[in-house]
């Protein structure tokens, strides 16, 4: 993992504009689509409908809430042009299926492109999902103040 | 004890990842080591060697679908677990195990 720090950060997978400390969404659905939109003003997929789509069947699988009020909802799906993350938090929290069955207020949204062929990106969303295991993490998740203390967190590295 | 195990989720992409953390975490927080397999969307990553399979005492499969590769254990303490477990309990599960093998 040390490798990859070297040669790749997390800023290709995410950045400033796909974080949204201000999420206006009260309720999951409408807190997939925020983020999807966000994703599609980058670039990062080429179609919302799509891509919530399968974000949506993907939540029918299983649940996506953590716990500590953090969600990871995830598609991968054809229409998804580069395999990213987009980072919402709300002010209220909202109805999720989480393992602590309590609400979430931050949402970590996964896109990955169907075939991928540069791993890399992959691996620094496998990154992130290890971050997600410390507590630590998911508290200054809750209470990081601006997108640039975001970013600085998501590019920490996993201790193990 | 040495905890060795194979984490694996639907799509490969984010839980299978946090299972790993949660269960090495665990593990260490409670002075045990833990080497975890992932099987994920981009293939098998840190597979468990012959070694680290011989060596270990209990095999802690955190899977959602049908891991590759489950012959290796043959002979092995198994616990099957979904990776939800692993990832709201992690230490309960551990410390389960621990009762489990002392008996």
């Amino acid at each position: 993992m040390n490798e990859l720090t070297d040669q790749f950060s997390i800023a290709d997978v995410i950045t400033k504009d796909l974080i949204n400390l201000d999420l206006k969404a009260q309720n999951k659905e409408d807190a997939i689509i925020e983020l999807s939109q966000m994703l599609f003003d980058k670039g990062i997929i080429n179609s919302v409908d799509d891509f919530s789509k399968d974000v949506f069947g993907r939540e029918k699988e299983g649940m996506t809430g953590l716990g500590q009020g953090t969600a990871i909802p995830h598609g991968k799906s054809d229409s998804v042009v580069k395999t990213s993350l987009a980072i919402g938090r709300t002010n209220l929290p909202i109805k999720w299926e989480s393992l602590d069955e309590k609400p979430v207020n931050i949402i970590i949204l996964f896109a990955v492109r169907n075939t991928d062929a540069n791993t890399v990106h992959i691996k620094l969303l496998q990154r992130v999902a290890m971050l997600l295991a410390d507590e630590d993490f998911i508290h200054h998740l809750h209470t990081v103040e601006s997108k640039d203390k975001m970013l600085e967190l998501l590019s920490k590295e996993p201790t193990e | 004890m040495k905890i060795i195990g194979v984490a694996a989720c639907t799509s490969g992409i984010a839980h299978t990842y946090i299972a790993k953390g949660k269960i090495v975490k665990a593990a260490q927080a409670l002075g045990h080591t833990a080497n975890i397999e992932t099987q994920g969307t981009i293939g098998t990553e840190d597979e468990l060697t012959p070694e680290e399979i011989k060596a270990a005492d209990v095999v802690i499969i955190a899977a959602d679908i049908k891991i590759g590769g489950r012959e290796r254990f043959k002979g092995k303490k198994i616990v099957e677990v979904p990776t939800s477990m692993v990832i709201k309990a992690p230490k309960g599960l551990i410390k389960k195990i621990e009762e489990e093998l002392k008996k």
